[in-house]
């Protein structure tokens, strides 16, 4: 019998819900009380780290709690050559005044600026070509543009932004003022808002995420757990899960040459994508030993309704370890692909002397979901629909952009030493059958010193 | 069974709908009706279904408008009857069309005599493997007498279907109704409510 596929007919199941706009106005309402965080005070050189995150215990597995709210302003840069040095410095004047209101954690507001390479071809290419950082694994510039996956569908649309903004804050009145100060400079045209919200379950109630996919009537919703930090059902931040410390940072694990300039030193790589999830599939065709199989690994028994599974180095599967279950179950499972080239194979020490053992998370991940269709706002007419639809919008910060790709291939089977063939989005692929990826760009994050339009004033 | 399920669906579709698409849609949106007495449609067909596999079978009292749940009448695409004398009655209205024009009810009734464990499933293509038919156990359901467990993923005939379970002097039954629009989850628990609540047992002749 031909089914209905769920993206066909929302109308009736829309109906009566909120739509995405409308959602987004009661996340203040439904969020409870902002969690206790630790006290913070000093910002890091980093502008990726958030200091001040709390860490809970989940099925006695360290959690960081993630903030509650986040949102990502993309823009064009509407000054020219020109006028650069101006502009940067107005928003060097900006983005301290924002730091004189909010301490840099989930409990006042973390602010990164991220630069795309459109902005470092069009208004700093010579400085470009001399201060890029550039991958020695990869002998190629840290930052590249973007590129489809093997299973990211033919229409995934490679971005070209010159600048993505993302704020993360436990108070969505932090985010909301800090995105109108900036957007009030005329320093940005802006080209999309990326809105969305994670956790808020771990203290026992119900988590945004499944609060808001039920009001806005996203088919699946019902079965989401109650607590769940994201809509799949799984926690996704486990300390042990996290790139720890400075690990990201371009300079930490000796893959960048810096060229003889410290300009981009403490800064790291960032790619931004929006994927949609099939909530209704996930819930309804996979049960729960094939949802933790799928999003783990398969063989690994856990209790029935486990949210937190533990990710720590023991835990960790090798590509010996992914190509033995392949054989015995025909299938991979996301986190198992990933961690044979997301964690140190190695221990390393940093020249900070810093010891990163072996088997430690280098990506620390930034991700979190969406009720966005794709997107709240896009200057594109067919990037905003008034229907919601549950997706993530994806941000992670790897060392280079080649670490990431390595990542990300390993996703789809692509491994060290070999490919696990499978066909594209193949329900035994992890996470692929119900996750499609609508937009991809990569980005680079200066140093906070530098973030104000960096290489302007070189 | 997908080829006879495909078939028979297509004879389901708008342009049989002697109800019309639109008036179909209106009729399925609306609310389950009042239950008073209930009556067992074409209990002749029902009894002679018992008769056959040797046990007592469930009868719907009440399916979602334009659904009747009468073997044998233009709404029941599979009558089915396996060597192992389990059941399976569908009931099925489809409308093609994108939006609010489009939808289907599908309605599945199952009894297993003389087994009460959970049977296994293949899961098809190529790389094919044995799960249980139902699975994801959500709480329980008790309407009438019937206390049932509600399963979320469920196999073949009942893949995207919620599914009440229950047990009766050794044998299994189930009910499931499929989420699709124009229900969604939550109209589909309010009528697996109303469905479980209209079930009359019909008993084989042996028994009465």
């Amino acid at each position: 019998m031909q089914r209905f596929t769920r993206k066909q007919v929302l109308a009736g199941a829309a109906a009566g819900a909120v739509g995405a706009a409308g959602i987004y106005e009661l996340v203040d309402r439904l969020a409870s009380s902002p969690p206790a965080r630790p006290e913070v005070t000093v910002a890091m050189p980093e502008q990726h780290l958030l200091d001040g995150v709390r860490v809970v215990t989940s099925n006695d597995v360290e959690v960081l709690v993630p903030p509650l709210h986040h949102q990502v302003i993309t823009a064009r840069v509407t000054a020219d050559r020109a006028a650069l040095a101006d502009a940067q410095q107005e928003l060097t004047n900006t983005l301290a005044a924002i730091d004189a209101d909010y301490v840099p954690s989930p409990a006042g507001l973390g602010v990164t600026v991220a630069w795309g390479l459109p902005y470092f071809r069009r208004l700093v290419p010579d400085a470009m070509r001399r201060y890029l950082p550039y991958d020695r694994r990869a002998d190629r510039p840290v930052i590249f543009d973007a590129h489809r996956f093997p299973s990211d569908p033919t229409n995934t649309r490679l971005e070209s932004n010159d600048v993505a903004i993302l704020l993360r804050s436990d108070t969505h009145a932090h985010i909301d003022d800090a995105a109108k100060r900036l957007q009030d400079t005329k320093l940005f045209e802006v080209t999309s808002i990326r809105r969305g919200f994670a956790g808020g379950g771990f203290d026992g109630g119900q988590s945004l995420p499944k609060r808001l996919a039920v009001d806005a009537g996203v088919p699946g919703s019902e079965l989401i757990p109650d607590t769940s930090e994201l809509f799949l059902g799984f926690t996704s931040t486990q300390r042990a899960g996290m790139g720890p410390g400075k690990i990201a940072n371009f300079e930490t694990l000796g893959y960048v040459d810096f060229r003889g300039s410290d300009y981009f030193r403490n800064g790291t790589h960032m790619h931004l994508s929006h994927i949609q999830e099939d909530l209704e599939s996930w819930y309804l065709n996979f049960d729960f030993d094939e949802r933790v199989t799928t999003a783990f690994r398969p063989n690994l028994e856990v209790p029935q309704n486990t949210q937190t599974v533990a990710q720590g180095p023991k835990d960790v599967s090798t590509v010996v370890d992914v190509r033995r279950d392949y054989r015995s179950s025909q299938r991979i499972g996301h986190s198992a692909s990933i961690q044979t080239t997301s964690r140190l194979q190695h221990a390393v020490v940093a020249a900070d002397g810093t010891v990163y053992p072996k088997g430690a998370a280098i990506p620390v991940r930034a991700d979190f979901n969406t009720l966005d269709n794709p997107f709240s706002f896009s200057v594109i007419a067919d990037e905003t629909s008034e229907t919601p639809a549950a997706g993530v919008h994806f941000i992670v910060f790897n060392p280079t952009g080649d670490d990431f790709r390595r990542n990300r291939n390993a996703m789809d089977g692509v491994l060290p030493g070999g490919t696990i063939p499978f066909p594209p989005r193949d329900r035994n692929q992890g996470f692929n059958s119900v996750l499609q990826t609508t937009h991809r760009q990569n980005f680079l994050v200066p140093p906070r010193r530098n973030r104000s339009f960096p290489l302007a004033n070189v | 069974m997908k080829a006879v399920l495909a078939v028979l669906a297509a004879a389901c579709s708008c342009g049989l709908v002697a109800s019309g698409c639109a008036e179909g849609a209106k009729k399925a949106e609306a609310a389950p009706a009042k239950q008073s007495n209930l009556v067992c449609s074409n209990h002749t067909a029902w009894q002679r279904l018992a008769d056959r596999i040797k046990a007592p079978v469930y009868c719907p009292g009440w399916l979602p408008d334009p659904l009747i749940g009468a073997i044998g009448n233009r709404w029941n695409n599979i009558n089915s009857v396996s060597a192992d004398r389990s059941y399976l009655e569908s009931f099925v209205w489809q409308e093609t069309g994108g939006g609010a024009a489009g939808g289907e009810l599908h309605v599945n009734l199952r009894g297993y005599p003389g087994r009460t464990k959970i049977p296994t499933c293949r899961t098809g293509g190529a790389e094919s493997i044995d799960v249980p038919c139902f699975a994801d156990p959500h709480g329980t359901v008790s309407e009438r007498g019937i206390t049932a467990t509600m399963y979320t993923v469920n196999q073949d005939a009942d893949e995207w279907h919620l599914l009440l379970l229950w047990r009766r002097n050794g044998n299994l039954y189930t009910l499931s109704e499929h989420v699709a629009p124009p229900l969604t989850y939550n109209h589909v628990v309010r009528y697996l409510h109303q469905e479980l609540r209209s079930l009359i047992l019909v008993r084989p002749t042996s028994e009465t």
